[in-house]
């Protein structure tokens, strides 16, 4: 194409944006208003979109770990971080904790739930792949696809019914499907105005800084771990060429079970700081958060670490421009139309290395 | 006859027993005939010997033992789950007839029930049993006679005795349609869709927009059905471009975002301004105190509501035909609240529907479908055109779904942007993987069983448990907490998306080609035997 036809092409896809796009919360003049009118809200956007986006972080690196190993997009792990909240809802619940526990009360409650919905969800999906993938794994590629889905359908309703045991969990409130209250342990005290005494015009809490670095020290944590460790190497190994690596007497099996084990483990975590920083947990929780995950992991590229963590952000603070300036009603759209397009248009993501696709 | 080879009869004299053990009552006699004829059917085809009267004779036995223990399933619902639920076993079921209800005793009706469901399934047993025995044509038209006359006697006999099922028939039906579509794109061009759902929407809401109040427009049923079926086949296209060149998974994912944007569009389109956005002259839902509006074409005096949102268009306009309840005209009402003219227009559009996919199934266009399917490679070298078939196929597939989307609007009367969600497409992929990929049959049966158990038997199960739990086992738990888990949590509806789950899952590990798979893939497992038979 004549660089002619492609300036044309673009003005005229700009065009229909521009006239379009109020249909959908787009309406670019008055955004670039708003701004202007009041740019210390963009600043405040950018830090929850930050804060958000290092949650759907964990999330993809979950799937980017899978997706990595065994080319399979894992529809499960979005439900399985909700059950995960749901595991963590539940041991605080046990213990008793609430906002206005002691300090210890409340490092102790985080703990053990950090503890068990680190292990429930780790184990869950080691088991999830020994039972629903492992014997599909070298069927056609849309059966594993398939199975993951119904294991998606299968933890989301365990959720719904996990969410109804008022009965033995009193934490869970009346109703199985509406949203369950989730205890604020953390506080919010304020960086700007409280710790360091600044009057500035945004708002950045100790919990956002919390999730932020929980989230940056897991991927760093994660990036160091298959980059040096023996086992690391396994799954490189296994990702790269998984008879080839077996040839090398690598036992695939349990690299790719400790692959899911780990993935799970970031869903649970992620499942308890969500938890902790929304105060709130419902069994639908996981389909919108794991689809916005995926779309952050094959934005930065599937099966790239740092990508899934770069695209965890991008998506975060899309969604929280989106929220702000667009209107909330749309940001799924949104968050749907960025997945669509980077799959049609640049597959392997903004990091991605060129994975060929194989039907 | 030997225990062993009445195994299968008993197999499925059981699943018969089953639904009556559910349901009692009339059920008894519809299950007796279609266990029957199942019976006759597997019976009639593995029997050794050839001539009709033979067969019908050797089916005799078989079909009786399946009838017999179909009524069983009777017998226990009457006289153990009946006390056990805490339902008196002297009751009063009511014919209806021109709105006149006749009360007869449930004892009653059990025993008739009984009586013509053995009768019934003897007789099916022998007449599919004698098919099978005749010449390739005439079973055909055998068949077709049965199952003409099964589907016209049915919805009556179902009316009259009140049995209650014909709402759970209609969205079967609907669900059929649907599938009978999406197997046009998964099955026979392999292109996994998972936001089939997305098309489903856009024929309800081109049908809901074109023919209620909303946007006062009110165009006839028969105009709009046709043209909603038009704007899916056109969405297909628009929605299926984008993902020609993706394959396997990522095709699946870019249907799915699709398949969110949709319902998401139609939720949201609740205050539309259409602007030109340099010079801001309005064209759509505009304010005449703050603009320009010399240009405007609709709505010309403030934002236009389209979809009303989680409010949903209503009410719909429902199609003119005979014998249709009008809310205006009560003397319309036959049979009190009316299913039967709808029952025979949903099964008209799955038997037309039917006959066009079979038609295109054979047709140079199903052939290009299925080589795409196998090999897209070696498909386009032979001269296969990728791009027009796969569009080909959307936009067919999504076709069918613009019908079913009408009908399903003008027929519930309201759309809501939440009947179209995720888990829509995923319950009708699990309809034409339970059945068999690329088998209209096999797909058919699992709209059947799947959308059956959605709709007819968990309600009844869940119903049935609530009542044992009330009547049985809650007055002798004295425990609170166990109290409220029991009566709050045992609940099978609760499950229903977890049971299609944990199908999809178990079929793919078990049988990934379904419960009734196509000829090629049969044939794909089976290559010597065709060889050996092809001399």
């Amino acid at each position: 194409m004549r660089l002619g036809q492609k300036i044309l092409i673009a003005a005229v896809s700009i065009y229909l944006v521009l006239f379009f796009g109020p249909l959908a919360g787009f309406d670019l003049f008055r955004i670039i208003g708003e701004i202007a009118r009041n740019p210390s809200t963009l600043l405040q956007q950018l830090l929850i979109g930050l804060a958000n986006g290092s949650l759907v972080a964990i999330i993809a690196l979950g799937y980017t770990l899978v997706y990595g190993i065994i080319e399979l997009v894992n529809f499960a792990h979005g439900d399985l971080y909700m059950l995960g909240v749901f595991m963590a809802l539940t041991v605080i619940g046990a213990t008793g904790a609430t906002e206005e526990s002691s300090t210890v009360e409340k490092v102790v409650a985080i703990l053990l739930a950090f503890v068990s919905s680190v292990l429930f969800c780790g184990a869950l999906n080691a088991a999830i792949e020994r039972f629903a993938y492992r014997r599909l794994r070298n069927a056609p590629r849309l059966a594993p696809l398939i199975s993951a889905i119904g294991m998606s359908f299968l933890l989301q309703n365990i959720g719904l019914v996990w969410g109804g045991l008022r009965a033995f969990f009193p934490i869970m409130g009346v109703n199985a499907a509406s949203p369950k209250s989730f205890p604020d342990l953390l506080g919010r005290i304020d960086l700007f105005s409280d710790v360091l005494g600044i009057n500035a015009p945004v708002n950045f809490n100790t919990k956002s800084l919390l999730v932020i670095v929980v989230a940056g020290a897991l991927m760093i944590g994660l990036r160091l771990f298959v980059q040096y460790t023996k086992l690391g190497k396994a799954m490189r190994a296994t990702a790269e060429n998984r008879d080839a690596a077996k040839i090398m007497g690598i036992d695939i099996d349990r690299v790719i079970s400790f692959t899911f084990l780990l993935g799970g483990a970031l869903a649970g975590a992620a499942g308890l700081l969500v938890g902790l920083y929304n105060n709130t947990a419902v069994f639908t929780m996981g389909f919108t958060a794991g689809l916005r995950a995926f779309t952050s992991a094959v934005l930065g590229g599937i099966g790239n670490i740092t990508g899934a963590m770069l695209g965890g952000f991008l998506i975060g603070i899309l969604a929280a421009f989106s929220d702000q300036y667009f209107s909330s009603r749309w940001t799924n759209a949104w968050v749907f139309a960025i997945l669509v397009l980077v799959m049609v248009f640049r597959p392997t993501g903004l990091l991605g290395e060129n994975v060929s696709q194989k039907a | 006859m030997q225990m062993k080879t009445l195994r299968p009869a008993i197999n499925i004299g059981l699943m018969g027993g089953g639904v009556a053990l559910l349901f009692g009552g009339w059920s008894i006699a519809v299950m007796s005939a279609v266990v029957g004829a199942m019976v006759g059917r597997a019976y009639g085809q593995r029997s050794a010997n050839r001539t009709p009267d033979a067969i019908a004779r050797e089916t005799l036995t078989p079909g009786l033992v399946a009838g017999v223990i179909t009524v069983l399933g009777g017998v226990l619902y009457h006289f153990v789950i009946r006390p056990l639920t805490g339902q008196s076993v002297n009751y009063l079921l009511f014919f209806k007839f021109f709105r006149a209800s006749i009360p007869i005793n449930g004892i009653a009706v059990f025993i008739i029930s009984a009586i013509v469901g053995i009768a019934l399934a003897a007789g099916t047993a022998q007449y599919m049993g004698r098919l099978q025995g005749q010449p390739e044509r005439q079973r055909r038209r055998g068949l077709l006679v049965f199952l003409i006359v099964s589907l016209l006697v049915f919805p009556i006999f179902e009316q009259i005795t009140n049995m209650q099922w014909m709402a759970a028939v209609i969205t079967v039906l609907i669900y059929i349609l649907l599938a009978l579509g999406l197997n046009v794109v998964v099955g026979y061009a392999g292109l996994l869709d998972l936001g089939y759902a997305a098309f489903f929407a856009i024929g309800a809401y081109t049908t809901a927009l074109l023919n209620s109040p909303q946007i006062d427009i009110q165009w006839n049923f028969w105009l709009v059905i046709w043209v909603a079926a038009a704007v899916a086949a056109m969405a297909g296209l628009v929605l299926g471009a984008p993902t020609l060149p993706l394959r396997g998974d990522y095709l699946a994912i870019v249907t799915l975002g699709f398949g969110e944007i949709v319902p998401v569009v139609f939720k949201n389109l609740t205050a539309v301004t259409l602007r030109e956005p340099f010079s801001r002259i309005c064209f759509i839902g505009c304010d005449p105190l703050i603009e320009s509006v010399k240009a405007c074409i609709y709505a010309c005096t403030g934002q236009l509501d389209l979809t009303a949102g989680d409010r949903g268009v209503n009410p719909v306009g429902r199609p003119l035909i005979p014998f249709i309840d009008n809310p205006n005209d009560p003397q319309s009402l036959i049979f009190g609240a009316n299913y039967l003219p709808w029952y025979f227009l949903v099964l008209a559009l799955v038997v037309l529907s039917i006959f066009i996919i079979r038609r295109l199934r054979d047709s140079r266009i199903g052939r290009a479908w299925m080589a795409i399917r196998e090999d897209e490679l070696a498909a386009s070298q032979m001269g296969i055109d990728p791009v027009k078939t796969k569009l080909l196929a959307f936009s067919i597939g999504a076709t069918f779904s613009g019908f079913a989307g009408a009908f399903y609007g003008s027929y519930i009367a309201a759309i809501f942007p939440t009947v179209f969600d995720f888990s829509v497409s995923v319950i009708i992929l699990c309809m034409v993987i339970l059945g068999g990929l690329g088998n209209m049959t096999g797909v058919i049966i699992g709209a059947i069983l799947i959308m059956g158990t959605d709709r007819l038997f968990l309600p009844q199960i869940a119903d049935l448990l609530k009542r044992f739990m009330n009547a049985t086992v809650l007055p002798n738990v004295a425990n609170p907490a166990l109290k409220d888990f029991l009566s709050t949590s045992i609940d099978p509806i609760q499950w229903r998306l977890g049971i299609f789950g944990l199908v999809l899952v178990i079929m793919m590990l078990v049988r990934p080609e379904g419960l009734v798979p196509s000829a090629e893939r049969k044939a794909e497992l089976h290559a010597g035997d065709e060889l050996a038979a092809a001399d």
